[in-house]
């Protein structure tokens, strides 16, 4: 009998409990800050996009996920600092295996492991992440791209580094 | 009248399987429902990984032998990690061997409650498979605070880590480990104490002493048949020197031992994983690792949860391996349940079979399939990577 009764308080405590279950889609786990999901490419306060188009991304990339094409800047086309943009800039996700070692290779920071992780595709062709896909968008003080720029301002492509321990 | 033979009944199971969520095709022989015989059949989840290590530099294959397993990945990444800083006389510094070894723990506990709840659903026990699996979630938010990732955490770099420990993640990990604990002790109250449970693990799968070492069983399926073999003991590793492992061995050498082994590993990685944050050592994460490895040849050894992982490496000098060779802990155990079933109820074989903590794909090293009507074929990687092409235009 005394087994018994104790089973039924394990039973009738559990009902007091919370839930653990989440109720995914409606309700959202939150990731912790390093969590490496989808990538964005991101941007500089102005609008100029960090990419600079030079592929150390897609030579570091153990999956080979990563395909860069870079194209010449101008001042009066100007997608980001420096010489040369990202013209082309595809993630393929099915490929990639998210080990975040292209954001370790990145000079800029330009490309980073976000939070999305809602990752779903119905066939190969859609698994194909475009730079008008990871791209953030622009922020409050800044103009889209291409800029039109005065000349000789954005010559460095690799910005000053304010921490270089960092 | 000519009397025939008696013919072998055979029950064939898997390769798609209900007892195990992962390939693998095993025939038993009966007699009734007693097991008379047991053969096993694996490479349905082949992938050539380590071929295409050897096509990527010493980094990259880091990242892409982590992927070998699922569920002990780290453990992967740094067995390949220490030998490839062993190959280019990189000494590591002590704080990124105490997070090596703290991220491995923590996988251990991981693993170890991920397999819990798997053996006790074979068992037919789903209350406890819900329990170890929900609190197996309290270990898993730690991992994916501490290195961004719930699985493959890539926490190693060569020449050190990628992450650092903050106080917040500190008491964050401390607090996991308390609650942890209770649950582990309810456990191990419940696995040695319920009637019914015990019916399906005590004196089932029973493995002697000599059987074991004969067999080469590994890991935890070795220790609870009394092998007092554990590399962290024999050859520690990383920062293993400085914190080291109590073995944890049991005699009776059934399943019922096994789940004891298991448990008990679990107190062991709390206290180590705690002594690691009490004495963590100062001071730098990362040192610099050459691009391209000295000649030569090694062999690493590590502790995975189920048991020793063997790497051997060889670097011809250049900025890719030449040649790595995995020998996973499954791999060393399969003798043991082919062994061990044998003798047993047809309906025991879900509850061996799990009992050594299989993992199915990180068993996969190389398949070669031989038909009789055939000759071996041999392929090389520009014809394997054409066929791949031509296999997915499809
Ligand atoms: S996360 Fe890793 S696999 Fe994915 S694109 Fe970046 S480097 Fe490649
Ligand atoms: S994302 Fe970074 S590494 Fe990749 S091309 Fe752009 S600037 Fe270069």
């Amino acid at each position: 009998m005394l087994p018994l009764l104790r089973g039924l308080l394990t039973t009738l405590k559990s009902m007091a409990e919370k839930p653990t279950t989440v109720s995914y889609p409606e309700q959202k786990r939150p990731v912790s800050a390093r969590f490496r999901g989808r990538h964005v490419l991101n941007r500089y306060e102005n609008g100029l996009e960090k990419c600079i188009g030079c592929a150390l991304c897609a030579a570091a990339c153990p999956a080979d996920a990563i395909f860069v094409e870079a194209a010449e800047n101008t001042d009066e086309k100007r997608f980001s600092p420096g010489e040369r943009y990202a013209s082309t800039y595809e993630i393929n996700m099915l490929r990639c295996i998210f080990c975040g070692f292209c954001e370790d290779a990145c000079p800029t920071e330009a490309i980073v492991l976000e939070d999305n992780y809602e990752l779903s595709f119905t066939d190969r062709k859609q698994a194909i992440y475009t730079k008008e896909m990871l791209l953030n968008p622009v922020p409050a003080q800044g103009k889209p791209t291409p800029q039109q720029v005065e000349p000789g301002v954005f010559t460095r492509s690799v910005p000053e580094m304010k921490d270089p321990t960092d | 009248m000519e009397k025939s033979e008696p013919k072998k009944f055979v029950v064939p199971i898997g390769p798609q399987h209900p007892a195990l969520k992962e390939p693998g095709h095993f025939e038993f022989e009966v007699d009734g429902e007693i097991v008379t015989g047991a053969t096993a059949r694996f490479g349905y989840v082949h992938r050539g990984i380590e071929k295409g290590a050897e096509t990527r530099s010493w980094i990259q294959a880091m990242y892409l032998l982590e992927r070998v397993c699922g569920i002990c990945s780290h453990v992967h990444a740094t067995a390949f990690a220490l030998g490839a800083e062993k190959l280019a006389k990189v000494t590591v510094p002590p704080r990124a061997q105490a997070i090596r070894v703290l991220v491995g723990e923590l996988e251990r506990l991981h693993s170890h409650m991920l397999w819990l709840g798997v053996a006790v659903h074979e068992a037919g026990f789903d209350t406890l498979f819900m329990y170890s699996w929900r609190d197996r979630e309290i270990v898993m938010d730690l991992l994916e605070g501490l290195t961004g990732n719930r699985v493959n955490y890539s926490a190693n770099v060569l020449g050190g880590v990628k992450i650092d420990v903050d106080d917040k993640q500190r008491d964050d990990i401390l607090k996991g480990l308390e609650v942890l604990e209770q649950r582990a002790q309810y456990y191990l109250k419940v696995v040695t104490t319920d009637e019914t449970f015990l019916g399906r693990t005590r004196g089932i799968g029973t493995m002697t002493y000599e059987q074991a070492e004969l067999l080469g069983a590994v890991g935890p399926t070795g220790r609870a048949s009394g092998v007092k073999r554990d590399v962290r003991v024999e050859a520690p590793y990383a920062a293993y020197p400085d914190f080291p492992v109590n073995l944890i061995t049991d005699t009776r050498g059934d399943l019922e031992a096994r789940f004891v082994v298991r448990i008990k590993e679990l107190f062991e990685a709390i206290r180590i994983i705690r002594e690691i944050l009490d004495k963590m050592p100062t001071g730098e994460i990362q040192t610099k690792m050459p691009r391209r490895v000295p000649e030569g040849e090694t062999i690493s050894r590590v502790e995975a949860p189920r048991g020793e992982l063997l790497y051997y490496i060889r670097s011809a000098g250049g900025d890719k391996p030449d040649r790595v060779k995995v020998r996973t802990p499954s791999l060393c155990n399969w003798g043991s349940v082919l062994t061990t079933a044998v003798g047993h109820k047809l309906a025991d074989m879900p509850m061996i079979l799990s009992g050594i903590d299989p993992c199915f794909s990180c068993n996969d090293r190389a398949a070669i399939i031989r038909r009789p009507d055939q000759p071996a074929q041999a392929w090389d990687w520009e014809s394997l990577r054409l066929h791949g092409i031509e296999y997915y235009k499809r």
